[in-house]
């Protein structure tokens, strides 16, 4: 069962009647239900918890897959996301997600077993690319699985392609329903990582890092392809030796050849979120650091701090193994060479290059 | 909502004395200048009577018209012509609109006063209402972080911020992050502030770097502003208010911003010493966040441009400089 209290859930009129609907609420018996009209006036702004305790069901009328928003400026992953739900229960004080969507509640989308046919016809009508497809954009993926079972839905058929990956990105370890499944082919289950210190005051609601990895473990045992991404990067007093304290127990559990890749990114925010930390997370220490804005307008750490971060990271990583698929998220060329001693020059290389680990991990 | 007639009503004479003194529930004038409107009545007299309402131990409060009021005291008439209603005849919101609708009329309302009448609305009419009606009749967009912002502003913020804001001394977005703050966090940094006499520009960077060294350092502001090194720049003969103000940015951003700053005194150090020609100059993009540097060349004609590029190929020390940070990195 879900570590996730769910206390109110609300039914939307596109979400009624529905199978996907009717599941979901047999799996919250006595949990009371509202059924509501459409979107309510109510904005992120005005609710510190934001509802992270509401589940709302609704049918979403846009499109299922989405590349990443990536921006111009920056190199790209080239990622495609899988829009499942919008909002996440577990409350990082620096997530991107409190002043990303205007609307409370963890946003559930009731129609996605409708629209994921859809979705996979686009995938089957390119078999020449590679479709590198997340659901941990816009929530954590496995967080509420117990309840969405999006993982029994989505699982088998990815799996089946040749042209595409599913990457379940989480912070929890509810991991129970995949591991009983019989599907493992073109599945990466991937964890966030950050040092002890930030995991344990600034994501609240997370599993421990020590939790997130043996839940990495049992998933490598039986048979998980794995990933690692290590985003936001926060300086942090005595950050390095933080940091090499979540290497240390990366190399207790995981053997590092069973990763198709690591990600490094450093935090980054729009302008407006600052007020809203501030707000919802008055002890937090994720904006102490040095912020500029960025040549895309989002507040990130001055250059030479970001090399530093990576620059550390990739030396330690690359020492417990050569071979882990280090990339960056949203950085310029030249932090690449400087961090990581080369660049992809673009987001076409990077994603080339993503694409090249699934061919060598999959086939 | 049906607003009564006032045209019946008929005018009589009322002693100002007995007219309450204070603009009560339903007049919304804040931060205003009277003696245009005193000079104007002493002209061509009063052309519009204000309202008044009677309660039933006779006391009257003013419904629209107070600064007229306000103007015929200072001009010392005794007696003012004066529309007066019951209280029976007419609901506390149905005055509250009069005076609305009257001042809207006339003037454009300042932001104290759209706060006024968005704070005075709400307890009365309901939410949805004032969204879609009301705050767009006040030129505000419809929503409830400004509805909320608002209502604040009216309710927290002290007489004097405000008379700042009406003046345009400080910027509304300055009210709003001094609105964030605690009560006495605020009163310290606003008087501050008040003393420096800042630009609106450098209020932003003022809070926003004071609130997070606050917060890094763990110090309550009041102690961070009462810092030797920040009262020896207010308290230097030497320089005036812009200089002061400039002083102060300054120390606070190389506080707030450490390694920026040292990386940009390094930058600027280098190339002071590279001994360029006198019409080329080298500048870093914003923040460094760009990778290339840029160099700018004044010419006239060619043979100086050409002359100029001779002379920076035989500048010693060209080929060192780059990213100011390498080696601490
Ligand atoms: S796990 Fe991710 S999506 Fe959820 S709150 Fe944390 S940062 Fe946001």
């Amino acid at each position: 069962m879900s570590n996730f209290t769910i206390k109110k859930v609300l039914v939307e009129e596109g979400a009624r009647k529905r199978a996907f609907t009717d599941e979901v609420l047999s799996k919250l018996p006595g949990i009371p239900v509202q059924h509501v009209k459409g979107i309510t006036s109510a904005t992120v702004s005005d609710e510190l918890d934001m509802g992270k305790d509401t589940l709302h069901l609704l049918s979403y009328k846009g499109e299922f897959l989405k590349p990443c928003p990536g921006t111009r400026e920056y190199i790209c992953c080239g990622y495609q996301i899988l829009n499942v739900a919008t909002n996440c229960p577990i409350n990082c004080s620096y997530c991107i997600l409190q002043s990303y969507f205007n609307q409370p509640n963890l946003r559930v989308f009731a129609n996605l077993d409708e629209k994921i046919d859809q979705v996979l016809k686009e995938i089957d009508s390119k078999p020449e690319c590679i479709f590198r497809v997340g659901t941990g954009e816009f929530t954590d993926s496995l967080a509420i699985d117990s309840i969405t079972c999006w993982s029994d839905l989505l699982i088998p058929r990815f799996s089946e392609r040749k042209n595409a990956v599913l990457e379940l990105k989480t912070k929890t370890t509810q991991i129970d329903r995949l591991v009983a499944g019989k599907y493992r082919d073109r599945i990466i289950v991937s964890w966030s990582l950050n040092s002890p210190y930030i995991s344990a005051h600034e994501e609240h609601k997370a599993a421990s890092l020590k939790k997130r990895l043996e839940a990495a473990r049992q998933c490598q045992s039986e048979g998980f392809v794995l990933g690692f991404h290590f985003d936001p990067l926060i300086p942090h007093p005595h950050w390095k030796d933080e940091y090499l304290r979540t290497i240390e127990l990366m190399d207790k559990y995981i053997d590092p050849k069973g990763i198709i890749w690591i990600s490094l990114g450093s935090l980054r925010f729009m302008p407006g979120l600052k007020p809203i930390i501030r707000r919802r997370h008055p002890g937090s220490c994720v904006l102490d650091g040095e912020f500029i804005t960025g040549l895309d307008g989002k507040m990130r750490y001055f250059k030479p701090i970001r090399i530093a971060l990576y620059r550390f990271m990739r030396e330690n990583l690359e020492k417990w193994h050569q071979n882990l698929g280090l990339y960056l998220c949203m950085e310029s060329d030249d932090v690449w060479q400087k961090s990581l001693g080369w660049s992809p020059k673009n987001t076409i290389g990077l994603s080339s290059y993503l694409d090249r680990r699934v061919v060598e991990i999959f086939g | 909502m049906g607003i009564p007639k006032i045209t019946p009503i008929k005018s009589q004479l009322v002693n100002p004395n007995k007219i309450e003194d204070f603009p009560g529930p339903y007049c919304m004038s804040f931060g205003f200048d009277i003696r245009p409107l005193a000079q104007s009545i002493d002209r061509v007299g009063l052309v519009n009577c204000p309202l008044l309402i009677e309660n039933k131990n006779a006391e009257l409060t003013v419904i629209v018209g107070y600064r007229r009021i306000h103007a015929l005291k200072t001009l010392g008439w005794d007696r003012i012509p004066c529309g007066v209603l019951s209280e029976f005849e007419v609901s506390p919101l149905e005055c509250l609109l009069l005076n609305l609708y009257d001042n809207l009329a006339t003037r454009k309302l300042n932001e104290v006063e759209k706060g006024m009448v968005l704070n005075r609305l709400h307890s009365q009419v309901p939410r949805k209402e004032i969204l879609e009606v009301y705050m767009p009749l006040l030129e505000l967009p419809s929503n409830e972080p400004t509805l909320l912002f608002f209502i604040k502003l009216e309710q927290e913020l002290d007489t004097e911020i405000k008379e700042y804001l009406v003046q345009k001394k400080i910027s509304l977005q300055t009210a709003k992050m001094l609105l964030k703050m605690e009560s006495d966090e605020r009163s310290h940094v606003f008087n501050f502030m008040s003393s420096i006499k800042f630009n609106i520009n450098q209020q932003k960077q003022f809070i926003d770097n004071i609130i997070d060294l606050a917060v890094i350092e763990n110090k309550p502001t009041h102690e961070l502003l009462n810092e030797p090194s920040l009262k020896a720049i207010l308290v230097n003969k030497h320089s005036n208010n812009p200089q002061k103000a400039q002083a102060i940015l300054k120390l606070l951003r190389g506080r707030r911003f450490p390694s920026l700053v040292k990386a940009e005194k390094a930058f600027k150090k280098k190339v002071s010493s590279l001994d360029l020609p006198k019409s080329a100059s080298i500048h870093a993009p914003p923040y460094f966040e760009e990778p290339h540097y840029r160099l700018e060349v004044l010419f006239r004609e060619g043979k100086e441009l050409k002359e100029t590029i001779n002379r920076l190929t035989l500048t010693e020390d060209l080929d060192d400089l780059g990213d100011p940070w390498e080696k601490d990195v």
